[in-house]
C-alpha cells in the first residue's frame, strides 16, 4: 500500500486487513516506516516488531530497524550462528545510513520475507509514501548492482523476483482527488509499474454530487445553506476534474464528522468491501 | 537585517500555498522578499514566476520585490561538496556513484542542503524577508534535526568502524584479517564494496570541519527565525504538528488550513422551499458535523500546545495566481506580518 503522504494510506491498509480477515484469511498488517498511523487505525497504541494478534484473523507488527537487521542477518542471510552478531549489526546499521539500498532492502526484505514464509494468507504492508517508494522497490536491484558476490546479493536477487511476480506481490495505490496527490501518482505510475504489478488505484475521500444546480443556489438567500452548497459544489467539481486523470478503481466516500481512526477504518471497510 | 519565516508541517496541508501567500504579502508591504520552495504544484510555480527549476532567485514578472527559487537538493549537494572539500576531493566525490545515491536518498541530507541554501540567502544581505517552504520529510521536523544528522554522517561513525579507532591514510584503509566482524561483513557484502564505501567516507570526512561550522550557523538562523506550523484538522497532519511541540520547537504561529466557518454549526432556520431546500438542509447538517469535528480538533490541540492559532478558510480551488494568493492572506485577518516579526 502506498500513496502520497496524507491521503489516508494507513486507514485503507487497516480497512483492507479487516476485509481480508472477514473473508476468513489469516492477515499480517505490517507497518514499514512510522507505525503510529496504522496502529491508530487498527485501534491500538503502538505496534511491536513481533507480530501480535489483534483480533481473529489479524496480526500486526512494525519494522523496527535494528530488530529487522538482526533478523535479516540471521534468518534471511543465514549467517553462522556462532558469529558475533553485535559488531556486524552495528556496522551494517551504520552502513545503512550511507550505502544506498541497505536500509531499504532490510525494510522491504522484511515484508517480502513474511509474505514468502507461508505463515500468512496475505501480508498487507503500509509502505513508505510515494516519494520514497521507488527507492524501496529498486533496493534489490540497487544492492545486486553494488554487491558483486555473496549472500546479500543472492538474497537481493530472489527478492527482486518475488517483487516482480504478480502472483506473489501487488501494489495498491491510494490517492485523493486533488491536484498534488493525482499529479504525483500519475508522474510516478509508469516507473512504479515497471517494478511491481499495480493491482489497484483506490480513490479516497470522494464527495457525492450535491444535486442542486448553481442557478438554484444563486437564488437562495445568503447564509450558511448557500455557502455550504457552494463549497460542496466547488469541491465536487474540482475532485471530478482531478479524478478523471486517475485509472478506474474503487472509490471511498468522504465521511463527514467522523472522530476516531478506528471508526474511519470500519467505515472504509464497509464501503469498499462490495467493490473489491 | 533579514527576517526568516519557516513554513513547516506535514505533506498536503497547503504549506507551499501559504509560503507563497506570505511572500506576496511581504512584497506588497514593500519588503524585498524571497520565497524558497520545494516542489510546488505546477500552476503555483507559474504564479510565483518559476518557469524552470533552479536555485537562483527569479523575479516575479507581475509583482515588484517578489522573488522565488527552488530548493533543488541534487545541485545543492554538489555545492556542499565544493564548499567544504578541497577541489580535487570534491571532484572525486561528485562523480562517485555512492555520493549521488546518498545525495538523492539521505532525507536529512536533502533537508540539510535546503538549510545551507537558506543560510546563503539569509546572509547575502539582499533580502528583507526570506520565506522558506521546508521539505515535508518527517512532517518538517527533519529540517531542524538535519544539521546534527549531517554532521554525524560525515563525522565517520561508519568510517571508524571500518578502519578502527584511528583514521588511517588513504592507503590500507582497513585490515580485514585483524577484525572478525569485518570478515563476516566481507562474506556477506563482499570486500570491494566495503573498500569503496571506506574510500567514499574518507573523502566525505574532509567536509567535516566545514559542515560542523555551517551546521552551527544554520542552527543560529533556525533559532532566530519565526516558525509557522501548518496543519489541517485531520488526524495525520495534527499528529505531525504535535511533534514540533514534543521535540521542543516552539512555533510563532500554528495555522489551521481548510477551516470551515463556525456559523455553519449554529442553530439556523431550515429552508422550506421544496426539494432543493431538503437537499441543502441535509448538506448543511453534514458540513456542520465537519465544523464540530474541526472545532474539537483545534480545542484539543490548543489545550496541549497553547500556541497562537490562526485559521485559513477552506477554498474549493487552490489559488493559482497572485490575486488568489492575496486572497488567502486577506481571508485570514488574524494572520499578519507583524505577528511574524516582519
Amino acid at each position: 500500500m502506498s500513496g502520497k503522504g496524507g491521503v489516508g494510506k494507513s486507514a485503507v491498509t487497516a480497512a483492507l486487513s479487516i476485509l481480508a480477515a472477514r473473508r476468513g484469511q489469516s492477515v499480517l498488517a505490517l507497518s514499514m516506516l512510522d507505525d503510529l498511523g496504522l496502529a491508530a487505525h487498527l485501534g491500538v497504541g503502538r505496534l511491536g516488531s513481533a507480530p501480535k494478534r489483534l483480533r481473529p484473523g489479524i496480526h500486526a507488527a512494525t519494522i523496527d530497524r535494528s530488530h529487522a537487521l538482526d533478523e535479516y542477518i540471521r534468518l534471511q542471510l543465514h549467517a553462522p550462528r556462532i558469529a558475533p552478531l553485535g559488531p556486524v549489526a552495528r556496522g551494517l546499521n551504520a552502513l545503512a545510513d550511507t550505502v544506498p539500498g541497505i536500509r531499504d532492502i532490510i525494510t522491504i526484505g522484511k515484508a517480502l520475507f513474511e509474505s514468502g514464509k507461508g505463515q500468512w494468507d496475505v501480508v498487507i504492508a503500509d509502505a513508505p509514501p510515494l516519494g520514497q517508494l521507488t527507492s524501496y522497490l529498486r533496493a534489490p536491484v540497487t544492492i545486486a548492482g553494488l554487491v558483486p558476490v555473496g549472500r546479500v546479493r543472492d538474497q537481493a536477487l530472489s527478492y527482486e523476483q518475488q517483487l516482480r511476480d504478480p502472483a506473489a506481490t501487488g501494489l495498491v495505490l491510494v490517492a485523493t482527488p486533488e491536484e498534488l496527490p493525482v499529479v504525483e501518482t500519475m508522474e510516478s505510475y509508469g516507473e512504479i509499474a515497471a517494478l511491481v504489478d499495480i493491482a489497484s488505484v483506490i480513490t479516497n475521500r470522494v464527495l457525492d454530487p450535491l444535486g442542486v444546480s448553481e442557478d438554484t443556489l444563486s437564488e437562495i438567500a445568503a447564509g450558511p445553506h448557500r455557502d455550504a452548497g457552494l463549497l460542496h459544489r466547488g469541491l465536487y467539481a474540482a475532485q471530478r476534474r482531478w479524478s478523471a486523470d486517475l485509472p478506474e478503481g474503487p472509490e471511498i466516500p468522504f465521511f463527514f464528522g467522523v472522530h476516531t481512526p478506528g471508526e474511519v477504518t470500519v467505515l472504509i471497510a464497509d464501503s469498499i468491501g462490495p467493490l473489491l | 537585517m533579514t527576517r526568516a519565516v519557516l513554513i513547516t508541517g506535514g505533506g498536503g496541508v497547503g504549506k507551499t500555498t501559504i509560503a507563497a501567500a506570505l511572500g506576496v504579502a511581504g512584497a506588497e508591504a514593500g519588503r524585498r522578499t524571497l520565497v524558497l520552495t520545494v516542489d510546488p504544484a505546477r500552476r503555483l510555480a507559474t504564479a510565483l514566476g518559476l518557469e524552470q527549476l533552479g536555485n537562483r532567485p527569479e523575479p516575479n514578472p507581475k509583482l515588484d520585490g517578489l522573488y522565488a527559487a527552488m530548493l533543488d537538493s541534487a545541485a545543492s549537494w554538489d555545492a556542499i561538496a565544493y564548499r567544504h572539500a578541497p577541489a580535487a576531493v570534491a571532484d572525486r566525490l561528485v562523480t562517485n556513484p555512492l555520493f549521488e545515491a546518498v545525495a538523492s536518498r539521505f532525507p536529512s541530507g536533502q533537508a540539510y542542503a535546503a538549510a545551507e541554501e537558506m543560510v546563503v540567502h539569509l546572509e547575502s544581505g539582499e533580502w528583507d524577508l526570506v520565506v522558506v517552504d521546508t521539505p515535508p520529510a518527517s512532517g518538517g521536523i527533519d529540517f531542524f534535526e538535519a544539521p546534527a544528522r549531517m554532521r554525524d554522517l560525515v563525522g565517520g561513525r561508519l568510517l571508524r568502524w571500518l578502519t578502527g579507532a584511528r583514521l588511517p591514510g588513504r592507503r590500507g584503509l582497513f585490515n580485514l584479517a585483524g577484525r572478525p566482524a569485518l570478515r563476516l561483513a566481507d562474506a556477506l557484502l563482499g570486500g570491494p564494496l566495503l573498500e569503496q564505501v571506506a574510500e567514499f567516507l574518507f573523502d566525505l570526512r574532509t567536509t567535516y570541519d566545514g559542515i560542523t561550522a555551517k551546521a552551527a550557523a544554520i542552527n543560529r538562523h533556525l533559532a532566530a527565525a519565526a516558525t509557522v506550523v501548518v496543519t489541517t484538522a485531520d488526524p495525520g497532519p495534527l499528529r505531525e504538528a504535535l511533534r514540533f511541540h514534543e521535540v521542543g520547537i516552539a512555533p510563532a504561529l500554528v495555522i489551521f488550513n481548510r477551516a470551515l466557518p463556525g456559523s455553519w454549526a449554529e442553530p439556523v432556520e431550515p429552508l422550506t422551499d421544496g426539494r432543493p431546500a431538503a437537499a441543502l438542509n441535509e448538506n448543511l447538517a453534514r458540513w456542520a458535523l465537519e465544523v464540530r469535528r474541526q472545532e474539537d480538533a483545534r480545542a484539543d490541540f490548543s489545550g496541549r500546545v497553547g500556541t497562537t492559532m490562526v485559521t485559513i478558510p477552506w477554498l474549493a480551488d487552490a489559488p493559482i495566481d497572485l490575486d488568489g494568493l492575496q486572497a488567502v492572506f486577506s481571508g485570514a485577518p488574524a494572520l499578519t506580518l507583524e505577528r511574524l516579526g516582519v
